[in-house]
This record gives C-alpha cells, sequence and structure tokens, in this order.
C-alpha cells in the first residue's frame, strides 16, 4: 500500500510523503503500534482497520468507534477509490491504485494535532492509568456497607417475619461479638434475635428466663429494697456470652461476692449479713450450721413440728431425740460388725449419696438392724417388734403372752441370748392368778422394760405419761437427723475422701472427731480454722486455693434441687 | 524534604507519644479482670475502642490536613510524622480493644482492614525513606519536566533532521519519535516496559522496491542501529554528515528516555501503596462505622 501524507512545510507549501506499507491488516488508531498513527480528539486507540476483500478493501470499526465514509457514519464498510474515510479530524482518500500497489491512501492529518502531541500523549503517572484510589474507595466502601450491614439487616427484617433467609446470603450473624458456648449455639446459636430481641437494647433478664426458668434472685427483690445496692443487675452482666471457648458463661472470681460482701455491714442496710472479704481467719467469718431440731410447739394432729436453726458451730447442739453413742460403736472391744465380727468402720452406717456431698439418709432398716433386732423374748426369737409403730408393738406383746398362755409352745432352741433372761423368769415365777391375768401381767412388764429398761428407751427418748392407759402412757418422741448441715453450701466429701496422705475412715475422723463422743448431741461438724489447715485464697505453698464459688452458690437452690432434698427427706 | 527525616521529626518526639499512648493502654487493659473477661465488652474495652477509633479518624484526617496548604495546624511534616508512629501504636491499642478474640465478623473484618491499611503504611514508609535517593541518583536532581523539556527539544531537532534525510531514514526517525512508549498503563510503568515502535523501510533483495513494516523498536536501539547502518552508505559527505548527527541524537534521546522510563518507574513505586493505603483507609472508616452501630444495635 501506498501513503501518501500530506504536510504543511516549513514555507507553508503543501508538501507530500510518500510511505510504502506492506501488511495484511491496515490498523488505524491513536495507539502506537497501528500501522497508521492518527493523534488527536475522536480517534480511539485501535480505532479500526482495513482489509483487504479480493479486489476491494473493507473497513471495520472497533465499538464504540465510527468512521464517515463521505460522510455517512457508519462501523463498517466497503472502500473503493475516490471514496473519504473520516477519523475524527483526519481526512484518509482512497486513490486509484497506484501500479505494483494494492491501495492508495492520502491522509490529511488532523492540523488541529501538533507534532509534540505526540510526545504529550504519554501517561506517565499511575493517576493516568485505571488505578484510583477515589474508585477503589467507593468500592470497597460499597461492597462492606452492602455485606456487612445492609444486607444482614434485610436478613434479620426477613427473619423477623418469620421467612427463611437462604444459606449464603449474609445474615446478622456476621454481627456475633464471638462464638458462643456450645449449648447456647445449638439452641440459639441461628437466630440471634431468641436473646437480642430488640436492636440497640440490652438483653433482657425475660429473654434468658425463657428457657432458664427456675432460677433464683440472690437477693430477694423486697430485700434489695431494704439496701444501698441499687437495682439487681442484668443476667448477661455476669454471664457474658460470646467469649467461647476461652471462657465459659459462670463468673467464679472472687469479685462477684465480695464487692458487695466486704462492705455488707454499711451497704446492707437493715439486712444483718456478716461482712466476708476472703477466706481467710479475719476475712471469712466463722461457720454456723444449719440443725434440724424440734420445736415446743405440735402440729394439729399432735405431731412435732421441727424447724431448722442456724447456730455457730462452738454452740451448736444436736437435738435429734436418738440415743447414739460414736464412741461405743467404734470401739471394737464392745461392737463389731454382724457380718465378719470385724470392727465397725464410718462407711458402714454413712454412706456416700451419689452426689458425692450429702450421705444416704440413716435409718432403721439399712443402718442398725443388722445388729440390733427387735425381739423382746428369748423363747421366741423369731418375733420381732414392728419399728416405728409403738402401738402395734404394745398389742404385739400383749398378743403373743396371751397366747402363750393358752397355748404353750416349746422353747426353741439354739437361740442367742442378747437379754438378760433370769430377770424375765423371775417376774413370771411370781404370778399365782389365772393364766390370762398373769400373761397380761408379764405383757406388761415387758412393755414396760421396752419403753423404760432396755429395748426401744436404749435408742429412742421415750416419754412416760404415768397414765393408766398402756396404749397411751409411753410415747416415743420422733427421730429427724439433719442430713445437710450448710444446705447454701458446697462440700464434696468424695474430693475428701483422700487427703494429705489420709483415706477411709482417717480422712474421716481427720475433720469430724468422733472416737470420743459419747452424746448424739455432739456436733462434728468442723469450723474454719480446720479448712484453713488445707485452704487458702491465694495461691500458698501446701494449700489448695479456694474461691468463694467453690463452696458458695450465687443463685440460691433452684426449685429442682429443692425438689430433690424433701425426696431426700 | 519529608523523607529526610520522618521517623525522627523533633527528636522523634512523636514516637515518645506513641510509646506514651501504648504504655497507657496496656495499663488500662490490665485494670480488666474479676468479674469482667477482657474484651470489647468492658469499661477498659469501651476506652480503648474509643480511644483507637478516634486516633483512626485523626490518622485518616492526614489526607485532608496534606491537601490544606493554607493551613497553619501544625506543619506536614510533623503530621506526618505523627501519623507513623500513631498508626503503629494503633495496631496494639486495637489489639487489647479486642483482647486477640477474633472470628468470621464484622468486627474482625475492621481489624483486618486496620492491619492492611497499617502493613500498606509500613510499606508507604519504607518507600519514601528509600526511593529518594534513587530517584535523585537516576535524574541528577533534575525534575522530570526538565527532563521532558530535554526530551522535546532533541525530538524537534530530530524532526529537522529527518527532513533532510532520504525518506526512509526520515521516515524511522519521525516514527521512531511519534512511536516512542513511554510509561502508559500500570504495569508498564511499574516494570519500565518499553514497547516502543519504529517504521522501518526495506529495500527488496533485488533492491526494486521497498517496504515498510512497524517494528519493534525496545531503548530505541532498533532505530539506532538502523540508521547505523546506514551511514557506510552515504553517498554524499553531507548525508554522511547528518547521519552522524541522527545518530549523536538519537543516543542522546535513548539516555534521557532511559532516565525518564526509570523515574516513572520509581515514582510509580512511590506511590502504588497509596492506592491501596487510601481506598483501604476508606473501607476501614466504613468497617469500623458498621462495627460500632452493629455493637449497639445487639449489645
Amino acid at each position: 500500500m501506498l501513503l501518501r501524507q500530506l504536510r504543511t512545510g516549513p514555507d507553508g507549501a503543501t508538501e507530500y510523503q510518500d510511505t510504502e506499507l506492506s501488511a495484511e491488516v491496515l490498523s488505524l488508531g491513536s495507539a502506537a503500534d497501528c500501522t497508521i498513527q492518527l493523534l488527536g480528539t475522536g480517534v480511539e486507540a485501535h480505532h479500526a482497520a482495513l482489509r483487504s476483500r479480493g479486489s476491494d478493501f473493507s473497513i471495520e470499526c472497533q465499538r464504540p468507534a465510527t468512521v464517515a465514509v463521505n460522510g455517512r457514519r457508519t462501523r463498517s464498510a466497503t472502500v473503493k477509490a475516490g471514496d473519504l474515510l473520516e477519523i475524527g479530524a483526519h481526512r484518509l482518500r482512497v486513490l486509484e491504485a497506484p501500479a505494483g500497489f494494492d491501495l492508495g491512501l492520502e491522509w490529511e492529518p488532523d492540523p488541529q494535532v501538533a507534532p509534540s502531541a505526540y510526545e504529550r500523549a504519554f501517561r506517565t503517572e499511575l493517576s493516568m492509568t485505571w488505578l484510583s484510589r477515589r474508585g477503589a474507595a467507593w468500592i470497597l466502601a460499597a461492597i462492606i456497607l452492602l455485606a456487612a450491614l445492609l444486607i444482614p439487616y434485610g436478613s434479620l427484617v426477613r427473619q423477623r417475619t418469620g421467612a427463611a433467609v437462604p444459606l449464603l446470603v449474609p445474615s446478622d450473624r456476621m454481627w456475633s461479638a464471638g462464638p458462643l458456648t456450645p449449648a447456647h449455639q445449638l439452641a440459639a446459636g441461628q437466630r440471634c434475635g431468641s436473646c437480642h430481641q430488640q436492636l440497640f437494647v440490652h438483653v433482657r433478664d425475660a429473654a434468658c428466663r425463657e428457657c432458664h426458668r427456675g432460677i433464683g434472685d440472690h437477693v430477694e427483690p423486697a430485700h434489695l429494697a431494704q439496701t444501698q445496692l441499687g437495682p439487681a443487675q442484668r443476667c448477661a452482666q455476669c454471664h457474658q456470652e460470646h467469649h467461647a471457648p476461652v471462657t465459659g458463661l459462670v463468673v467464679r472470681d472472687n469479685s462477684l461476692c465480695v464487692d458487695c460482701h466486704a462492705k455488707s455491714d454499711v451497704a446492707f442496710g437493715k439486712l444483718k449479713v456478716q461482712p466476708v472479704s476472703g477466706f481467710s481467719q479475719q476475712a471469712h467469718p466463722a461457720f454456723t450450721v444449719s440443725l434440724i431440731k424440734p420445736s415446743d410447739k405440735l402440729d394439729e394432729s399432735g405431731q412435732v413440728q421441727w424447724a431448722v436453726r442456724r447456730e455457730p458451730i462452738t454452740a451448736a447442739r444436736e437435738q435429734s431425740n436418738l440415743k447414739f453413742s460414736h464412741q461405743q460403736h467404734l470401739d471394737p472391744s464392745q461392737v463389731t460388725r454382724a457380718s465378719d465380727r470385724g470392727a465397725l468402720g464410718c462407711s458402714d452406717c454413712h454412706v456416700l449419696d451419689a452426689d458425692g456431698e450429702h450421705f444416704v439418709p440413716i435409718t432403721m432398716q439399712r443402718s442398725c438392724a443388722s445388729c440390733h433386732e427387735l425381739t423382746f423374748d428369748p423363747q421366741a426369737p423369731e418375733r420381732q417388734l414392728p419399728h416405728g409403730k409403738p402401738r402395734d408393738a404394745i398389742l404385739l406383746i400383749q398378743d403373743y403372752f396371751v397366747r402363750n398362755a393358752v397355748l404353750p409352745v416349746a422353747p426353741t432352741s439354739g437361740f442367742h441370748r442378747r437379754r438378760m433372761p433370769e430377770e424375765q423368769q423371775s417376774e413370771a415365777a411370781v404370778c399365782n392368778g389365772p393364766p390370762l391375768s398373769c400373761a397380761m401381767q408379764r405383757a406388761r412388764a415387758e412393755i414396760e422394760n421396752q419403753f423404760t429398761g432396755r429395748g426401744c428407751v436404749s435408742c429412742h427418748e421415750v416419754k412416760d405419761q404415768h397414765t393408766a392407759e398402756l396404749l397411751e402412757r409411753f410415747r416415743v418422741l420422733p427421730v429427724r437427723l439433719t442430713r445437710d448441715y450448710f444446705p447454701k453450701v458446697h462440700f464434696s466429701h468424695r474430693l475428701h475422701a483422700v487427703q494429705k496422705g489420709k483415706s477411709g475412715d482417717a480422712a474421716c475422723v481427720s475433720c469430724h472427731a468422733v472416737k470420743t463422743s459419747r452424746s448424739s448431741a455432739d456436733l462434728f461438724i468442723p469450723n474454719l480454722p480446720k479448712c484453713l489447715e488445707c485452704h487458702s485464697e491465694r495461691l500458698a505453698v501446701d494449700r489448695v486455693t479456694l474461691q468463694c464459688s467453690s463452696c458458695h452458690s450465687y443463685h440460691p437452690i433452684t426449685t429442682y434441687d429443692r425438689l430433690r432434698e424433701a425426696d431426700a427427706q | 524534604m519529608i523523607h529526610q527525616n520522618i521517623l525522627r521529626f523533633r527528636n522523634g518526639r512523636y514516637a515518645w507519644w506513641a510509646l506514651g499512648l501504648t504504655v497507657l493502654s496496656v495499663i488500662i487493659y490490665a485494670t480488666q479482670g474479676g468479674r469482667e473477661r477482657p474484651g470489647g465488652g468492658t469499661w477498659q474495652g469501651y476506652a480503648l475502642g474509643t480511644l483507637g477509633a478516634l486516633l483512626i479518624v485523626w490518622l485518616a484526617l492526614l489526607g485532608i490536613r496534606k491537601r490544606s496548604y493554607r493551613s497553619t495546624l501544625g506543619s506536614v511534616q510533623g503530621w506526618t510524622s505523627a501519623h507513623v508512629w500513631l498508626g503503629l501504636a494503633l495496631v496494639l491499642i486495637a489489639t487489647l480493644h479486642c483482647a486477640g478474640l477474633f472470628g468470621w465478623n464484622v468486627h474482625t473484618l475492621a481489624y483486618a482492614l486496620m492491619c492492611l491499611v497499617i502493613v500498606s503504611g509500613i510499606f508507604g514508609v519504607y518507600v519514601y525513606l528509600s526511593m529518594p535517593r534513587q530517584l535523585s541518583a537516576n535524574t541528577g536532581g533534575l525534575s522530570r519536566a526538565a527532563l521532558f523539556a530535554e526530551l522535546f527539544g532533541l525530538d524537534r531537532q530530530g524532526r529537522e533532521l529527518a527532513r533532510a534525510c532520504d525518506p526512509a531514514i526520515g521516515n524511522a526517525v519521525r516514527s521512531s519519535i511519534e512511536r516512542t512508549s513511554l510509561g502508559g498503563g500500570v504495569l508498564r510503568q511499574l516494570l519500565a516496559i518499553d514497547r516502543s515502535l519504529f517504521m522501518r523501510t526495506d529495500a527488496d533483495a533485488d533492491h526494486a522496491r521497498a517496504s515498510t513494516s512497524v517494528v519493534r523498536n525496545p531503548d530505541q536501539q532498533a532505530v539506532i542501529d538502523y540508521v547505523a547502518r546506514r551511514v557506510p552508505q552515504a553517498a554524499k559527505r553531507a548525508e554522511a554528515a547528518t547521519l552522524q548527527a541522527l545518530m549523536v541524537l538519537l543516543s542522546r534521546r535513548q539516555a534521557v528516555l532511559r532516565r525518564i522510563r526509570r523515574d516513572i518507574q520509581l515514582q510509580g513505586w512511590l506511590q502504588l501503596w497509596l492506592y491501596i493505603h487510601v481506598p483501604l483507609t476508606i473501607a476501614l472508616i466504613v468497617a469500623l462505622i458498621v462495627h460500632i452501630l452493629t455493637t449497639f444495635m445487639y449489645w
């Protein structure tokens, strides 16, 4: 192809500059790699291409560029000699192809484009490229605003109307401050609104109580009103979620308690609570135990009413209406186990309950009956008195002796004597009356023996009302043993069953000094100094650290625990 | 010059400020405990968060302060020094604020963006401290405008000389001027890629015809070689002299172009980090707003 460029020379005259170009495709545009480089306004980097089509040539523009062929704007056209192509302000006239050429083009450049325009077309700064600080900032800002705020908010609104949110759509879970504890994740992990019921409002206690029913307040509202402590805290102020798995939900720090209880003398107003600032002889008050004691009043049916009384350990006495000597029972020269004649140990009577804290309640049947049979006549070892039913016992004794008077039976051989038979025989020997009255006399003697001599009265407190009617005369006082001396405190006997080189009974008696006790009124609950022998509030050598929460509960015993306790009684 | 001592501005005054802020933050953080778990939700967490958020806003204000030439609110140099040191302190303040608790959520998004901004800033400080020496070594202290003035002067002379040469040489020289590539797209600027071209006219084997095509001319070497090959073929003394002058001129032009290209490359690297730092800063501010808003929506 012959390209004839028309130029204005320094003298103002028009000059020709002919160039021979050989290429399959002639590219036209402002880019430097175009065969014909056209600068100026209205010219794209790669504006158009000229191609040979047999004997003809066609021009095709790249979108959105156009070319004017003889004044008509088009995107592609077939060109022939004589046509005028206009690209921007450049004019290209198609010439008759000179001899030896396929095409001739006469190029009249844009007069507005000075030679220096080529030099000034350089992009020498990053700001001249597609890079844009502002653009990138807008795009990023829009993405974050949409994906992190607006779409999750939309999901939230949709969720609250009950509609499902597709899995991959950003939801308000993006706003979560951190992982939930596993149980909460399971229960409410998919719906933040289960707890966060209202935007811009703290999680309300009502939301917690929807599931956690029966949790009691630490201070009864009526009591709180008497203090200077202000309103009760929200659940979430202590139970801080979204920290899993680093920390749990339950606060164990001493400040939970001592922040208020250290100043209880001034801040608790009318409530009388001893100040506690830690776990030491000075910082913690001495223990008080809760003892079950019979009150002086009887209820409507004439039964003894029992009441729980809190008393300091130093002065407290048990009042269970049971007679019992630990000293006697633990002395193998006096008492041995029925089964193997071995010395009795603590666990023969005191069996740890499943909770590891309390003991299975002591009952006649479970704890005493293996040794203490309720026989009353050595001649009839198979006959036993019914336990806990004194009236039936009286009737049974009378029935027995009357029956024996009417139907004499041979004494059973091989009887192991527990009582003193001489005494009974001497009583029987003095009766000279008719057999029935003698029998009733023997029965009376045995009944009186049971309630005043040895028998029921050996273990029970019996009140002799001195009435003529035998059935009304003796009243066996009911027995209640205290099961939990510290009902609001945790103490694991299981964890203390092995301690400082002691185990078994040695571990028990290291705290409970029972070996010398002859009275059931004695109390064996250790006081604070005993605990401090092994425990301290701070890290110390040879001491196990205790926090308030190791023994105390913030929340009062729940309904469930109360039910369980009532069950156990 | 900013690059000389932004870090040591006034004996590192702002380094001490940053250190003080860091120590203060650690003290605030250390008072957490007891019933409260360390994190954004304690009063210490809120205090550190407020401090961090204010710091982010102030750090971003450097972009405005830099442009307000009339401002007398401290020197830009001082602001930049403080920007660098306090920006570094921000990493610790934000980490203490969140107590190292991270997750796939908007809060960690804000933290991650903040870290990216700071890392890009550290790269910026590095180039601000290291590039100016290379820049002045390259240009010999000349401004880019002066280099371009020299180039355009050479271009003008080249066109004049080209007019006096035969069409093939004239066209080659003129096209090499017109089709010189400098800079261009992002990669071409940063990697100094030279896509220069020129129109080369070659005679056929039988010298009957000559054809012209656009060929590559990296570093202007191809056009210099092309002209050089023509020198021995010069028919007249005057033509030989013109070709010699052209050779000198094209070689000078080659040297100037190298300097300009290197200058574009260095300046590109000097500015590139800002194209990351600034948009990420805006993204961070938006994420920060979302973080604060959602915290109080669900608190």
